[in-house]
């Protein structure tokens, strides 16, 4: 951590956000321009206005360019799709208007004109009580800045950003693609959760990026060298050699096996005796579709659908079909899980009133419950789906505490299912109902709820929060958020046993799985399903391919018997040595 | 010039999507378009217009077009919120 070391003024640092696109980028900061505040109303003379409108046509038609060139390039339907909006805003009639009076009547130069009227907009969106409205703004602001600085003749400096590192506040989709084209290595971001636009195609342009650091205070600029790596979350400036040593064997590392995990992809899902298990892929994302099959996925065990609702914003039937159909498609054959919308009033209600205690509050099955019309939506989408693919689907309910709760889902699903086959919509067809177990009441009665399900599937990030009462997004706390808490794995075992009693299948759908050494406990505990993150998948099956059964089910007899969490982080080191 | 009242049907109002299809079906035609709602008018083919709308599931308002289309335009638009910019 000595600043001698080092070439530049300034001392490394480390500052943790979280991951959002996978990957280790280093380079020279560069702070994205917003040139918002620097606009001053200047004026022109009369005879000066005719060429400041030449100006603003001619801005307008470089972007357009830019913008055509883009949606040209670019092979993804949903890009097009937000240039096509962006190109309507940039067209916009009233807005070309309003720039044109401020030029002529006002006599404010283009420049000027262009940032006053777009801010007028803005202001309004910002204010606008419904939350797709203000999301827009970034968009809006990104147009007037690309619009000024064409009209400043100012070129965005793309040839002299290959190789740097991104620092923005937030970004539009659109310069998200932009700055694509340069070789940028990587982006850190103040706002923008893990579903904003920017991040979904940082993913999809394979570009690493970290979200959620407030970097302005850090003074980037005052840095040589930044590297950021997308799977830890971490930001690290000027970095001294044995750090950089370290990032650089992390990253050789973690590129390496993924490509040595992703020749395993394709093979049987068996342990080296021959017993067999299941991988499926846990999925949120139209763009993470095609990794179902290069990642040797058998089936969607976690179909995520907060995003998708949350993004049309109507929660109507026909776009819910489509999404579920092309996730089967993909799926080719194999089952698919959907889970029902699983997030708080605050994701979906604008006028939500901030609860104390959100992890404690109106969130998953409990919404689902007082939003009946969201719910039957959503199942009769699913119904009419699983008509089409018979077997293939499978619903399940997030958040149960209670068995009425159960009860009452059940009875939603065959009324709607009722309701359709008397509408001769479909013919009956049978839908495994299954329900998450994540809140610690259930695993103590998971046999009474084992009779009354068709499977269970494990959400270890709740479990562990739950029960360990951490909120894991609490810095102060965090250390306290352990898997390998022995509690952790006496639940799961206790959730195993009910539903044994029963004779329901058990699967693990949380982070836990994606760790090789959770998931071979969990298979030595008799849990043959697993489910997680696409990218994850050829590595654990690497794992567990090379591992045999019975050393599996000693590592958990091993961890479930043990008496602490420092015997339970040994047992798992040690395992993970051997296998080395 | 020709005027209609129509209510929002789609759940979440006339957010981005929708107001997108408005506006390139507006564009199409020569007459001018235009949007009251509470006594508030916006060009209905001024996507930032109708963007600062952000009408709501449930909200009423006046559809007016006025030019030589005028019948065809209205009976376009009219179809787009009748089948709630088909999402049903």
């Amino acid at each position: 951590m000595s600043d001698k070391t080092d070439l530049t003024h300034e001392k490394s640092k480390i500052v943790n956000g979280m991951p959002a696109s996978p990957g280790i980028g280093a380079g020279k900061p560069w702070i994205f321009p917003r040139k918002g505040a620097s606009v001053q109303p200047e004026k022109i003379s009369d005879n000066q206005t005719e060429s400041e409108i030449t100006h603003f046509n001619q801005a307008v038609e470089k972007i357009e360019n830019q913008f055509r060139q883009m949606a040209d390039e670019a092979d993804d339907t949903e890009i097009k799709k937000i240039i096509e909006s962006q190109l309507l805003v940039l067209h916009d009639p009233e807005l070309h208007k309003s720039v044109i009076r401020k030029i002529k009547k006002e006599h404010f130069t283009a420049v000027f004109s262009i940032f006053d009227a777009l801010n007028e907009y803005i202001t309004m969106l910002e204010s606008a009580d419904a939350v797709w409205a203000r999301e827009r703004t970034i968009d809006i602001v990104s147009i007037r800045d690309q619009l000024v600085m064409a009209v400043q003749q100012k070129e965005q400096e793309e040839f002299q950003l290959d190789g740097s590192v991104v620092f923005a506040a937030e970004l539009s989709p659109t310069e998200m693609i932009s700055l694509s084209r340069s070789k940028i290595s990587g982006i850190v971001l103040h706002k923008g959760g893990l579903t904003s636009h920017a991040v979904i195609l940082a993913q999809s342009l394979g570009i690493p990026c970290v979200v959620g650091v407030n970097w302005s205070k850090l003074n980037p600029n005052q840095h040589e060298h930044v590297i950021l790596d997308g799977d830890q979350g971490e930001v690290v400036f000027s970095p001294d050699s044995a750090m950089q040593k370290k990032i650089d064997e992390r990253g050789i590392r973690q590129e390496k096996v993924r490509k040595e995990a992703l020749k395993w992809a394709g093979l049987p899902s068996e342990t080296k005796c021959g017993h067999k298990f299941t991988i499926r892929a846990n999925v949120e994302f139209e763009n993470e579709l095609p990794r179902i099959k290069t990642h040797g996925a058998d089936g969607v065990g976690l179909l995520r659908t907060e995003t998708l609702l949350l993004r049309a914003k109507d929660f109507d039937v026909k776009e819910q079909i489509a999404f579920y159909k092309k996730v089967l498609a993909s799926a080719d054959n194999k089952p698919v899980i959907i889970r029902l919308f699983d997030a708080g009033g605050d994701k979906l209600l604008d006028n939500y009133e901030t609860e104390a205690n959100p992890f404690l509050g109106w969130r998953g099955v409990r919404m689902l419950l007082d939003e009946q019309k969201l719910l039957e939506q959503q199942v009769e989408a699913i119904v009419r789906v699983s008509a089409d693919y018979k077997g293939e689907v499978k619903i399940m309910v997030p958040m149960i505490s209670t068995l009425t709760e159960v009860d009452r889902m059940k009875d939603v699903v065959e009324s709607v299912k009722e309701k359709l086959i008397k509408d001769g919509v479909i013919t009956d067809v049978h839908i495994p109902f299954g329900i998450m177990v994540e809140v610690p009441a259930v695993a103590m009665m998971a046999n009474e709820f084992a009779k009354k399900v068709d499977f269970f599937s494990i959400g270890t990030n709740d479990l562990t929060q739950y029960t360990l009462a951490v909120d894991r997004g609490n810095e102060k706390i965090s250390k306290l958020f352990r898997p390998s808490h022995p509690a952790i794995w006496r639940m799961i075992k206790l959730i195993k046993e009910g539903a044994d009693s029963a004779s329901i299948p058990v699967s693990v759908c949380g982070e836990m799985a994606s760790v090789s050494e959770y998931a071979a406990c969990f298979i030595g505990m008799g849990i043959n399903e697993l489910s997680m993150t696409t990218n994850q998948i050829p590595m654990v099956k690497m794992a567990l391919r090379k591992s045999e059964l019975k050393n599996l089910e000693k590592l958990a007899e091993d961890v479930c018997s043990s008496g602490s969490v420092k015997e339970t982080e040994e047992i798992f080191s040690n395992w993970k040595k051997q296998r080395v | 010039m020709i005027t209609r009242k129509v209510t929002i049907q789609n759940e979440a109002g006339l957010h981005a999507r929708p107001s997108s299809e408005l506006v390139k079906t507006a564009t199409m035609f020569e007459s001018d378009f235009f949007i009251e709602m509470y006594g508030y008018r916006v060009n209905g083919k001024s996507i930032l217009g109708i963007m600062t709308l952000a009408a709501e599931k449930g909200a009423e308002m006046e559809l007016i077009v006025d030019g030589p289309d005028e019948e065809d335009a209205m009976e376009a638009i009219s179809k787009l919120f009748n089948e709630s910019f088909g999402n049903e």
